[in-house]
């Protein structure tokens, strides 16, 4: 108990809001915002976006990336307290306390971007760092002279952090309606390409006007200035009756009587249901072809999250069910490969199915035994095992080693499909449909295991091997379970992979696979089948999207996962078990503290007996 | 009638003899005590019947069967559910959950029957329910309905201890092992487990074997008591016997005491002790 006592202690002061711990905190802030603003400058990320516009005529992107950062920089040092749980809540600080705080942070901010501009300008930079141009220095000077630049910086800066760190002193209901508005205006700026794209598919698809010609609202790739109030405006005053009245939908959702939710949640289902139906005829070629790549991910994800998020084995290797679904896929329906009569995609997939699940038992049998950390290792081996076997001259003959398998049809020849109307099958609209078609099938499957006797065995054996042993439960049983039916999911985003590129290379089956597919797992949070979509999405549809980005892709990347494991460790949508794991610390610290009468504001968990609670 | 016959069983780990040569008879409806001090091989024993452990040598019979060697999960199946010394239950899953994975070898649900659904599996997912909601039902109040969703990682420690023994319970067993049930409880904690074990067999028809330190406990529910000591049987026979017996006395206190009215007391002080 010493060490939670400490802990306690240590996050009260980190949450003190005396004003020297303010300023302390400020001048952190500060130090770190402005390295941030200057890294940003010095990867090039800055002048890049030059070019780019946010708002038509008004700011560019790469301004737009500093002045967030800095705009960061002050909220984070004017933030107030947290209140624990079972903790009183602290005294709010000053208004001017935390102005000022904002104000020091950012001018501290301003002055580090300001050495980097008198630098850059005395010195030759440019051997070292590329980035340093003089359409950089230009930029941090606001076009002046290099002194009256770096002045202007400073000042700028502290200002633009004032204003951030003022949000605070705001209503709650106004600051969300502030952020949200802020945030809205960026998102819409940053995807003006794909919601551009679904406005005017949707105005073609229903024939309105003003949604087909959208001019009034982007102009190229930026916002216009209208577009820009308008969506401020409105996102701001939505989030503000939500604050203030509640969520509308909830306070709709409350005044349906108790018999006819079900009614009203099947309707939510099939609008949705028709949403994705319609989706790629309004959101055209490119957008479907992503939701492609997503869907397979999304199978790929649900496969891999039965073996790591319900059984809890950390399988590092699962690139190895993807490569096997599309290499027998290739195999067997491709004219270029070894058989003799092509299979259609069709009478190929439950061959795949088998055989994939085969290899999840064959691979799974011999690392049965293995836990934890030596189970991750071995099964990255075998990851790699596969990918050198395609690759190898010993079955070139029959997967084509480094040439891979190419001509592989599309899921249309010899079937035509009546439920998606048409036979033909050729663009990725249509692919889309089958994809999307077997995703809602493995979401089906993977509630049903989750909630069932299997699933329950599942979590067990994650919880405590040897009393699962206990339980009855046979852990060779129940852990090839797991593995073949994830190899069984995962092989048909394999299929739909081959099926998709319409080819299948060695070079395809790599590493960075598996570590994709776990990383989205874990993004979307561990076990959770919403998570494994919404991580999908994240991971494999943002970087898609966000094609401008591509050279700082993996930065982006790196930096979203992890903040996102910072500020939400259980993922993005957590199961409800794995958000009370997480929790569980919290839940034991309030019992610690009502047990011994410091606080009572936190409920205490118990099922009665012991003594001291009652 | 005898359900579970130890006739020598052995458990080496290298040279040390956890368990040496140790011959016992549980019979039906029996409540049978292990004692013994610390390192005594009291929980390397229950680990040998329930599988955890291959004995060296001996012979576990069980029901008529011969139960040696077996995997645990075949042990449970066979009839024999245990609890551990230290509380191990599933501690993020809820409390209903747990005792429903109990039910694991009583069931038969494989991967069709979890997604297709048909009735079968349907009307054994609410069996399953329906037992473990009764199984918690059996500790009276101390797991009333809305605590069943509540996560097992919430609860008090007196009632960890509890849905410990209720998960057992819920395997269905003939036989139930006790590793150390009272530890960490208070003295009227102690109270209320003596009074549930002796239900268990009067209510349940199971039988028990009771592996502790408390003297009260053991006092309360042994029909009879078996002590050992560096991994042999000392004593046995009922509590007053083996509590008075020379050599149990000599293996908890190290030395013959001349005044003989204090021995008892002093076994189960010394106990006590260690079992906090």
């Amino acid at each position: 108990m010493a060490v939670a006592t400490a802990t306690r202690r240590a996050r009260i002061e980190e949450f003190d809001t005396t004003p020297e711990s303010m300023m302390r905190r400020a001048i952190k802030a500060g130090l770190i915002g402005g390295g941030a603003a200057v890294y940003l400058c010095l990867v090039g990320i800055v002048p890049r976006f030059d070019e780019r516009e946010v708002i038509s005529g008004l700011l560019n992107l790469g301004r737009t990336i500093l002045i967030l950062t800095v705009l960061a920089t002050g909220y984070l040092a004017a933030r107030p307290a947290k209140v624990l749980p079972g903790q009183p809540e602290p005294p709010a600080p000053k208004a001017g306390v935390g102005l000022t705080a904002g104000l020091v942070s950012g001018a501290i901010a301003g002055f580090l971007t300001a050495v980097l501009l008198l630098l850059g300008d005395a010195i030759p930079m440019r051997n070292v760092f590329v980035a340093v141009t003089d359409r950089l220095l230009d930029i941090l000077a606001f076009g002046q002279n290099v002194w009256l630049g770096a002045l202007l910086q400073i000042l700028f800066a502290a200002g633009l952090a004032l204003v951030a760190s003022g949000v605070h002193l705001l209503r709650p209901a106004l600051r969300s309606a502030f952020l949200t508005g802020l945030v809205t205006v960026l998102m819409a700026s940053l995807f003006s390409t794909i919601i551009d794209q679904i406005l005017t598919g949707t105005g073609e698809y229903v024939r309105l006007q003003f949604l087909d010609d959208t001019g009034w609202l982007y102009d190229g790739d930026a916002l216009t200035v209208f577009g820009t109030i308008l969506l401020f405006v409105v996102a701001g005053a939505l989030a503000y009756s939500r604050a203030t009245r509640g969520s509308l939908i909830k306070r709709r959702m409350e005044a349906v009587p108790e018999a006819q939710r079900t009614t009203v949640k099947l309707i939510a289902f099939a609008l949705i249901a028709a949403f994705l139906l319609v989706l790629p005829h309004i959101a055209g070629r490119f957008i479907s072809d992503v939701l492609g790549t997503i869907g397979i991910y999304i199978l790929l994800g649900l496969g891999l999250n039965i073996v790591v998020g319900f059984a809890g084995l950390l399988d590092l290797g699962y690139v190895a069910f993807f490569a096997i679904g599309a290499y027998a896929t290739a195999m067997l329906t491709s004219p270029s490969a070894f058989t003799e009569g092509p299979l259609t995609f069709w009478a190929a997939l439950p061959v795949v199915v088998v055989i994939t699940t085969f290899c999840g038992i064959l691979i799974g049998a011999p690392v049965l035994r293995l836990r934890g950390d030596y189970l991750a290792i071995v099964t990255l081996g075998f990851g790699e095992i596969v990918r050198v076997l395609v690759i190898s001259e010993w079955l070139r003959p029959w997967t084509g080693g480094a040439q891979g398998i190419l001509s592989i049809p599309d899921p249309n020849i010899g079937i035509s499909l009546p439920l998606i109307g048409g036979p033909e099958l050729d663009t990725p609209q249509e692919l889309y449909y089958v994809i999307l078609a077997f995703c809602v099938l493995a979401v089906f499957v993977s509630y049903r295991l989750q909630d069932s006797r299997l699933g329950r065995a599942w979590v067990a054996l994650r919880e405590d091997e040897q009393v699962a042993e206990a339980m009855g439960i046979s852990i060779i049983k129940t852990k090839l379970m797991a593995f073949a039916l994830g190899a069984a999911v995962g092989s048909f985003g394999g299929m739909f992979f081959a099926a998709k590129i319409g080819s299948v290379f060695p070079n395809s089956m790599v590493l960075l696979v598996s570590i994709l597919v776990l990383a989205l797992i874990v993004l979307g949070g561990m076990g959770s089948i919403p998570g494994v979509i919404v991580g999908a999405i994240v991971l494999v549809g943002l970087p898609e999207i966000l094609r401008e980005f591509v050279e700082y892709r993996l930065l982006v990347y790196g930096a979203v996962l992890v903040a996102i494991m910072i500020l939400r460790p259980e993922g993005l949508f957590p199961s409800a078990r794995r958000r009370r794991e997480l929790h569980e610390e919290e839940i034991e610290e309030a019992q610690f503290e009502a047990r011994h009468g410091e606080t009572t504001g936190a409920p205490v968990v118990t099922a009665g007996g012991s003594e001291d609670v009652r | 009638m005898s359900l579970l016959q130890l006739s020598g069983v052995s458990k080496y780990f290298g040279g040390v003899k956890a368990v040496d040569v140790v011959d016992l008879v549980v019979n039906q409806g029996e409540i049978v005590s292990v004692i013994g001090p610390n390192g005594a091989g009291k929980t390397t024993l229950f680990n040998v019947v329930t599988g955890f452990n291959d004995p060296t040598s001996g012979k576990v019979t069980f029901d008529g069967f011969d139960i040696t060697g077996l995997q645990p999960n075949q042990v449970t199946r066979a009839g024999i559910a245990r609890t551990f010394q230290a509380v191990r239950l599933f501690k993020n899953m809820s409390v209903i959950e747990n005792v429903m994975v109990g039910q694991h070898s009583r069931t038969r649900a494989g991967v069709f029957g979890a997604i297709v659904r048909p009735p079968g599996t349907r009307s054994e997912e609410k069996k399953i329910t329906k037992r473990a909601r009764e199984m918690l039902a059996f500790f009276g109040d101390q797991f009333p309905p809305r605590f069943h969703d509540e996560l097992a990682a919430g609860l008090s420690y007196a009632d960890r201890r509890r849905l410990e023994i209720a998960r057992a319970m819920a395997t269905e067993p003939k036989l139930l092992l006790l590793d150390e049930p009272a530890a960490g409880m208070n003295p009227r904690e102690t109270e209320g487990l003596t009074a549930l074990i002796a239900r268990l067999r009067d209510e349940l028809g199971l039988t028990v074997v009771v592996v502790e330190h408390d003297m009260r406990v053991v006092k309360g529910v042994s029909d009879r008591v078996a002590a050992l000591d560096y991994g042999k049987k000392i004593a046995e026979g009922n509590y007053e016997e083996v509590s008075g017996n020379e050599q149990v006395i000599e293996a908890y206190l190290g030395k013959k005491h001349e005044d003989t009215r204090g021995r008892e007391q002093a076994v189960a002080g010394q106990t006590e002790t260690e079992g906090r």
